[in-house]
């Protein structure tokens, strides 16, 4: 400590070691605020099966689900201080029709919910920047954020199978899946089983809907051209 | 003339300062920095001086508002300031200079002047 520079390089590494366990304790806190993301309701309330293609070059015809949900979920309880934004999406899940154990997964759904203290970092217009910030308050924590609420939503990305066939597929169920993103500690996703504090996501799956048998040909045909 | 300036130059760069000084600079940036439990715990003076540390301020003010923008904040103010304290030689850290005894054996000559702070 006898010179400038050597104060500053002693003080700077102890800066880095005191950084690192404030960062350690953030992360720890997280432990201590409960989860209860809980969802109300999770429903299809449109099924449908077409023929399409995958794009206007593609020669393969496959077969697409067109399927509309309505969800009510509260995810408010997942934003803490430390909560950077909370990935929120719906998955469509049916055994595999090989009756090998397998199970068939593909998302159909999905949002990015920021935390007010993530609100810059997103890909928001003006509009709705002003408006996030406006529901935030000026707050770290918004308790508005993480809830959602769906009605008769569609698709946000296409639902078929490498088979190509989806029609008449049977067992497939809605699942409401999260993934926590934190400033600083592990990413953590929906849990199987209560932890701690964290509970498990209640009521995350929909019940079980067997996808229906294509149209004839004229309706399929106009239906694909929106899909 | 060019050499004195030099020899100034490299005193304000290297910013020296006494065993007392570095003592106290090396337990200035223990507290200002440090949270409580890390360190310090030989000394229980600090250990209560260091509840009121900016680091364990930007943790506790960050956790009980639910801010992670404010606890940063503070974090790298709080730095920052410490490194203010700490790096240049302040007139504190030089109260307690070192007192070299003198030559030893022949008194020295009185007719050539080599530096006389050095045989004082």
């Amino acid at each position: 400590m006898y010179s400038s520079l050597v104060r500053l390089q002693n003080t700077f590494g102890f800066f880095t070691t005191v950084a690192f366990v404030v960062a350690l304790l953030i992360s720890a806190s997280d432990f201590l605020s409960p989860r209860t993301p809980t969802v109300n309701v999770l429903k299809t309330t449109q099924l449908q099966t077409v023929k399409g293609r995958a794009d206007y070059y593609s020669s393969k015809k496959e077969e697409y689900a067109i399927i509309k949900f309505t969800l009510d979920a509260d995810l408010s309880s997942l934003f803490t201080w430390n909560t950077k934004q909370v990935f929120a999406y719906v998955t469509a899940e049916w055994p595999s029709a090989q009756n090998n154990n397998a199970t068939n997964q593909a998302v159909i759904w999905d949002t990015i919910i920021t935390a007010p203290s993530s609100d810059h970092l997103g890909n928001f217009s003006p509009s709705k920047l002003k408006r996030l910030r406006k529901s935030a308050n000026g707050k770290g924590i918004d308790p508005s954020r993480g809830k959602l609420q769906l009605k008769n939503q569609r698709l946000k990305y296409p639902l078929t199978h490498p088979t190509g066939r989806l029609a008449n597929t049977e067992d497939v169920q809605l699942k409401l899946h999260y993934n926590v993103q934190p400033w600083v500690g592990f990413l953590s996703w929906n849990q199987a089983q209560d932890w701690g504090k964290w509970k498990a996501l209640k009521n995350g799956l929909s019940k079980k809907f067997t996808l229906p048998a294509i149209k004839v040909k004229e309706q399929a045909k106009k239906k694909t051209t929106r899909a | 003339m060019a050499e004195q300036l030099l020899e100034q130059a490299r005193d304000i760069f290297e910013g020296q300062i006494d065993f007392e000084g570095q003592k106290l600079v090396e337990n200035l940036v223990n507290i200002s920095l440090s949270i409580v439990g890390v360190r310090f715990y030989h000394n229980p003076l600090f250990q209560q001086t260091a509840l009121t540390s900016p680091q364990a301020i930007a943790f506790l003010v960050g956790y009980f508002l639910q801010d992670i923008k404010l606890a940063v904040y503070i974090g790298l103010a709080g730095t920052a300031a410490t490194f203010l304290l700490t790096v240049p030689p302040w007139p504190i850290y030089n109260k307690n200079p070192v007192k070299w005894l003198p030559v030893a054996g022949a008194a020295p000559p009185t007719n050539i002047v080599i530096d006389e702070k050095m045989l004082r």
